[in-house]
């Protein structure tokens, strides 16, 4: 894509602002990009020409705003914008459930969202989890019960689980096996990560 | 049995980079970023077949962004681990398959990567193709390689496969009856969640490649020599791998493609499939179709088993196209003839146990079909032949099948649930099934350096890659244990040429008894040198003395004791062992690990809907490790049966020669509910040349898998499906409400 | 997927006025609601439009409203939100149960009432970039000479997908409206009126014009002592769409039906409605008999192709088991 040079804010222009460096480099410290108030957020993106916009979201409770491509996923902006790498992407085509991430309280696949759809929206991904060292009890159940094998579908089961505890703290085994099957495991471990997902129900 | 007590050895242990798995920091080959990095994609061929007559990218280099293109007619890299019997190039032409790699572009973004492949324009000739590997071997059948389609032998495999012992004409003539039958298995891909991605960087002459490999020693041997470097100019590193199955094993083409576009821009490039690519650019496990002949004594006894099978290997030969399930039974004559074959193709090679499932499908299908024949309950035709001697004539270094059976079928409660196939009627029919299967248990190469720090913790540095399988915690497990020095005070450095010591590869279930053993080794080596320079602090000889949990001690007086890091203050850097190990079994014996799995199933005759509702693996892996992984071992090898039993296969178009399903969607790949608890038995075993008399626990959980739900299915339904997956339209033709 | 123009309007009217301007413009322009299923399209650029019109960014279009006659559906209600609703869990289980059986959790999550009547076929020619089918504007249905193991047993040619929601044929068998937004204002029209058979135009699956779009779907109650059924056979319990599925309402009394409707999905390029078979349940006492002869009058027409056979037989078999289950 040639850099732009209209009235919009090209990438590059952007990313000069910020003071990231070249095109090539797709990292942009979180620092640099938070947003000075964290709940004021335009209901409008502002339209630049061929498909950019700035959007602004919340991401583990820190306010971001990023220019964007309109046809990049939110997964590729976490994971090349915010450097929040930890959602995986396995399929990029809502078939897999490796990047799925919590978006208003809901469980959802972020290579199916538009970063440019996420404008105000509270999104929570496998980096938002811990605090700190410390983890939250579904993560520390997924150690103890050997939930990743490869570890790629990981954080997806762990942020279905997490969405479903947020909605329901007591769920039955059939409950958990059903709000984690939008989420593959070719490694297999279903057994693990639906156990996981109930011990950290119980050590709540 | 020589069985010892453990410190850590043989309990549950959470792996020791959980805190990275679970809270996204674990780095996997696509979360590396490098300053000023492109990004690569790959053009495929839309024929099955055809001469490239030009390729022009002058369109494609036009588009702001683009920095280059490669492909046949401007690189000529061999791929070494993608051709067996052929030599296969990164960029073939003629192309062979729908799929077949025809040029690669950096670009500046993936988008403009993606933008430019459409601006590519090459002009093909289109060349007669074959699908069908029975037809491939016709003589009239069109020719993918000079020599024909049968994949000949380069001298490091023969074409057809050929193995015999004993007399099979003896042995029909000493058979009461003689049964024969084909059974058919499709391609199915490996379909690891982790797409195949390569980093790679050029720092003046010294390559770096972030793979997502299974094994980096050999993934830098074959970059190495693809692109003419020394060894000590190729680094490869992999610190997390979202799995492979046995097709990330060694460097693959995208792996040379990322390192030529690198080299041609001089920018680090970053080369992703997208997943349509991982199912077809890649392979998956090959087809079969397996005819047996099998003789039997009225008991049950076989006598004679001959096996006539022709494998697809698609367009390339990766790796063998061989068929072993008949590994587990007592065959006193045998004859096999595989014939390898090649077709218009997605190219077949491993996925975890390459050779097995889907011949143990096929062989104890026949039996669990002769047992019903001749008025025998499975349950004694599988235990009566379970194999003793290997091929015929072997010693096994451990075997415990037999306790798998027993084991296994008390905990299903077997003997109460069986009923005559067919019995079950109405609506929901139930039915209950087993198989035998396992793997081989080999002995090889390892290296391992441990360094104790004078603090009295420890680093294990070995070139393991954890693939999923828990191959990091093994290891240091394994040197906790043969050190004395407690898990939480070991450190790994592993995934990383540059750093770490040869290491076989995640591949063939040989990390933990090749790498494993040279821990042990190495082990052994540090300890020596620390009893040397304890001996003088405890006032006792070196070999007086005991390391155990950090503490130094007289083995005749424990009381006579001090902390590790006390004994050795007097080091001031550290103490380094190290060890390089090549064991092998006896002449005449052979190594293996067994299982036999158990299920039952309740099918649907409305819809042709089969429910597995429940699962018994019972394994045979000698001495477990650590029961923690090992367990999700088996459950995992399990479920990955279970979609090959009930739903996978890679569809081929007939009339386009296109793959139509190359997507999670509709290849079907099993999801939570399709999957029960599957209970897993470790049966008292133990190896007396394994590590602490450990043997393999990954690959063979999958080995019996597809067999016995195929097994149960007949024993709920009474009829026997010769072709895999056993979808529901096939049920539902079969059976009548 | 190749580059567009997201726009975010504000209004169903800026939405109309928008697509009005491009259609006017020979621009492709698509209407995007969930999103999830479109996505994919563009990413292997079987869809390639210039401009995107998110509907997300218009208040308003997502709500459930309860009165005496029914229920109110706007476009933008996800399929979590229609199966969770606490009203049609009491009052229309079973059109719960169908939105809880599309897809999977994250897609119930992402996508909407809407999206789910509109999205484009599952067909694994239609969604390959390699196959220039019928309904991409090619010369040919695929399937013909394919792989047709998921495709049309009733109502199809030229082209042989099938509809793949789950909502369309309970909602169908509700009786239920759809109400469309479009340049000359809002209209509202049976949903079974919604869908396009591939013989009137094998490029579409509805008769939206490319300036409308779904504001609502309403359902009415069934007469008292109705009873419905969503049943759903497929090869894995997560993502797969229906292989078959029959979605019934029957009105019965003293074990006899007064009124039924009974509508497959999976097996034609529309929800399909077997009218013959509700006029024959039509008083009739409904035991297994009655059952069966039903569905084997509802698959009277069915013409398998070389590979779905069997589905006449699943449609037929789960059929039976949901007019069973009525009385």
């Amino acid at each position: 894509m040639e850099e732009k040079k209209g009235k919009g804010v090209s990438r590059r222009d952007f990313l000069k602002r910020v003071g990231a460096g070249s095109v090539g480099a797709a990292v942009i410290s979180k620092g640099l990009l938070d947003a000075p108030t964290v709940e004021a957020y335009p209901t409008e993106s502002v339209q630049s020409p061929k498909g950019r916009s700035i959007v602004s979201l919340k991401v583990n409770g820190k306010a971001y705003r990023v220019e964007v491509q309109h046809r990049q996923t939110l997964a590729e902006v976490l994971r090349d914008e915010l450097g929040l790498t930890g959602t995986r992407i396995g399929c990029d085509r809502g078939e897999c459930g490796a990047c799925t991430v919590v978006i208003d309280g809901r469980n959802m696949y972020s290579c199916s969202q538009l970063a440019v759809w996420m404008n105000g929206k509270d999104i929570l991904t496998i980096e938002g989890l811990a605090k700190g060292d410390k983890l939250d009890p579904i993560q520390q159940a997924f150690i103890e019960h050997d939930g990743p094998q490869c570890g790629f579908c990981t954080s997806g089961q762990i942020m279905s689980g997490k969405a479903l505890l947020m909605r329901n703290p007591n769920p039955t085994d059939a409950q958990a096996r059903r709000a984690l099957s939008g989420n593959l495991c070719r490694c297999g471990n279903y057994n693990r990560e639906v156990e996981a997902v109930l011990a950290a129900a119980k050590a709540r | 049995m020589a069985q010892k007590e453990f410190s850590v050895v043989g309990k549950a242990t959470p792996r020791i980079d959980g805190f990275e798995r679970v809270t996204g920091k674990a780095e996997y080959t696509g979360d590396v970023q490098l300053p000023s990095m492109l990004c690569a994609r790959v053009l495929r061929s839309p024929h099955p077949h055809a001469q490239i007559l030009s390729i022009d990218t002058s369109k494609a280099e036009k588009l702001p962004g683009v920095k280059a293109i490669v492909h046949s007619f401007n690189t000529q890299v061999q791929w070494a681990s993608g051709g067996l019997t052929q030599k296969r190039m990164i960029f073939n032409n003629p192309v062979r398959y729908v799929g077949d790699a025809v040029a690669a572009v950096a670009a500046t973004d993936r988008y403009i990567a993606e933008d430019a492949l459409e601006l590519i324009d090459v002009k093909y000739e289109k060349l007669p193709y074959v699908l069908d590997a029975a037809a491939a071997l016709k003589p009239d059948a069109p020719k993918i390689y000079p020599k024909g389609n049968l994949s000949v032998g380069d001298g490091r495999v023969t074409a057809p496969i050929k193995e015999e012992w004993g007399s099979v004409e003896k042995g029909f003539k000493e058979a009461d009856k003689v049964f024969e039958d084909t059974y058919i298995s499709k391609h199915v891909n490996n379909a690891q969640m982790e797409r195949r991605v390569s980093v790679a960087k050029w720092d003046g002459a010294k390559l770096t490649v972030y793979a997502s490999t299974q094994g980096i020693s050999n993934a830098r041997g074959d970059i190495a020599k693809a692109l003419d470097l020394p060894l000590s100019r190729v680094r490869v590193i992999c610190k997390y791998m979202g799995a492979g199955f046995g097709n990330k094993n060694q460097a693959q083409d995208y792996d040379m493609m990322a390192a030529v576009l690198s080299k041609a821009t001089a920018q680090p490039v970053k080369l992703e499939f997208t997943r349509e690519d991982d199912f077809i650019g890649m392979h998956g496990r090959w087809a079969s179709e397996q005819h047996y002949k099998v003789g039997v004594k009225k008991d049950g006894t076989i006598t004679a088993v001959e096996l006539n099978a022709i494998t697809n290997m698609g367009a390339y030969r990766k790796q063998s196209g061989d068929l072993t399930g008949c590994d587990f039974y007592n065959i006193p004559n045998y004859k096999k003839i595989v014939s390898p074959t090649h077709t218009n193709t997605v190219v077949a090679a491993n996925y975890r146990a390459p050779a097995y499932p889907q011949s143990v499908y096929g062989f104890a299908s026949m039996l669990d079909q002769i047992a019903f024949e001749l008025g025998i309950n499975p349950y004694d035709m599988f235990l009566k032949n379970r194999v003793r001697l290997s091929k015929g004539k072997s010693q096994f270094s451990s075997n415990a099948m037999e306790a798998c059976i027993v084991e296994g079928a008390k905990r299903i409660g077997w003997q109460e649930k069986w009923h005559p196939p067919g019995a079950s009627k109405g609506v929901k029919r139930h039915g209950i099934g087993m198989a035998l299967g396992g793997y081989p248990f080999r002995l090889g190469l390892g290296a391992a350096t441990i360094r104790v720090n004078r603090d009295a913790t420890a680093h294990v540095i070995v070139g393991v890659v954890d693939i999923g399988t828990g191959a990091k915690s093994t290891m240091a497990i394994i040197a906790s244990e043969a050190l004395g020095i407690p898990l939480d005070q070991i450190q790994l450095a592993s995934g990383d040429t540059d750093v770490t010591p040869y290491s076989i590869g995640e591949s063939s279930s040989r990390t933990t008894s090749f790498t494993g053993t040279a821990v042990i080794a190495a082990a052994e080596d540090v300890r020596k040198q620390i009893f040397i320079i304890a001996a003088p602090e405890l006032k006792a000889k070196p070999e007086e003395l005991e390391l155990k949990d950090g503490i130094v001690f007289l083995k005749a007086d424990p009381t006579k004791k001090l902390p590790l890091a006390k004994a050795i203050h007097k080091v001031e850097s550290e103490i380094i062992g190290r060890a390089t190990t090549n064991p092998a079994l006896p002449e005449g014996t052979d190594g293996k690990c067994f299982a036999a799995h158990f299920c039952e199933v309740e099918v649907d005759a409305f819809t042709g809907q089969v429910r597995l509702t429940r699962y018994v693996a019972a394994h045979d892996s000698g001495t477990i490790i650590n029961r923690l992984t090992a367990t999700s071992q088996v459950k995992g090898g399990v479920v990955q049966g279970l979609g090959m039993a009930f739903t996978e296969e890679l569809l081929i178009d007939r009339p386009t020669a296109v793959p139509i399903n190359p997507n999670y969607r509709d290849a079907k790949v099993p999801t939570h509910l399709e999957v029960p608890e599957i209970e897993v038995i470790f049966v008292d075993s133990y190896d007396p040349y394994g590590p602490f008399g450990g043997k393999p626990v990954g690959e063979p959980p999958i080995t019996p898998s597809v067999a016995t739900i195929a097994n149960a299915i007949f024993n709920a339904t009474g009829k026997r499906f010769k072709e895999l997956p056993i979808t529901p339209d096939k049920i539902l033709r079969a059976v009548q409400v | 997927m190749k580059s567009f123009e997201n726009i975010d309007p504000k209004s169903v009217k800026e939405a109309v006025g928008l697509l009005q301007k491009f259609a006017s413009q020979k621009k492709d322009a698509a209407v995007v609601g969930g999103g999830s299923e479109y996505l994919q399209l563009m990413k292997v650029r079987v869809a390639t439009p210039d401009y995107v019109v998110n509907l997300k960014t218009i208040p308003g279009l997502n709500y459930i409203k309860e009165d005496g006659a029914g229920f109110r559906i706007g476009a933008l209600t996800t399929l979590s939100e229609l199966e969770e609703h606490k009203g049609v869990q009491e009052k229309l289980l079973f059109l719960s149960q169908a939105a809880g059986e599309a897809a999977s959790p994250q897609i119930r999550n992402a996508g909407t009432v809407a999206g789910n009547l509109c999205q484009r076929p599952f067909c694994w020619y239609f969604r390959s970039a390699s196959h220039v089918c019928l309904r991409k504007g090619g010369e040919v249905c695929y399937s013909v000479a394919g792989d047709n193991r998921y495709h049309a047993i009733l109502g199809g040619g030229p082209s042989y997908i099938v509809h793949p929601s789950d909502l369309a044929p309970a909602l169908v068998a509700l009786d239920a409206k759809i109400k469309i937004a479009g340049p000359a204002g809002e209209k509202t029209m049976p949903l079974e009126k919604f869908f396009v058979s591939p013989q009137v135009n094998a490029r579409r699956e509805n008769i939206l014009g490319p300036a409308d779009i779904v504001t609502e779907i309403q359902v009415p109650l069934p007469k008292s002592g109705s009873k419905g059924f969503y049943y759903k056979a497929r090869e894995r319990q997560a993502w797969d769409h229906a292989i078959v599925s029959v979605a019934t309402v029957v009105q019965a009394s003293g074990g006899a039906a007064r009124d039924a409707r009974v509508v497959l999905g999976g097996v034609a390029p529309v929800p399909w409605r077997a009218a013959k078979a509700e006029e024959f349940l039509r008083g009739k006492k409904i035991d297994d008999g009655a059952a069966q002869k039903a569905a084997e009058i509802a698959l009277e027409g069915a013409r398998p192709m070389k590979d779905n056979v069997y589905k006449v037989d699943l449609a037929k078999n789960l059929l039976r088991r949901a007019l069973v289950a009525s009385v």
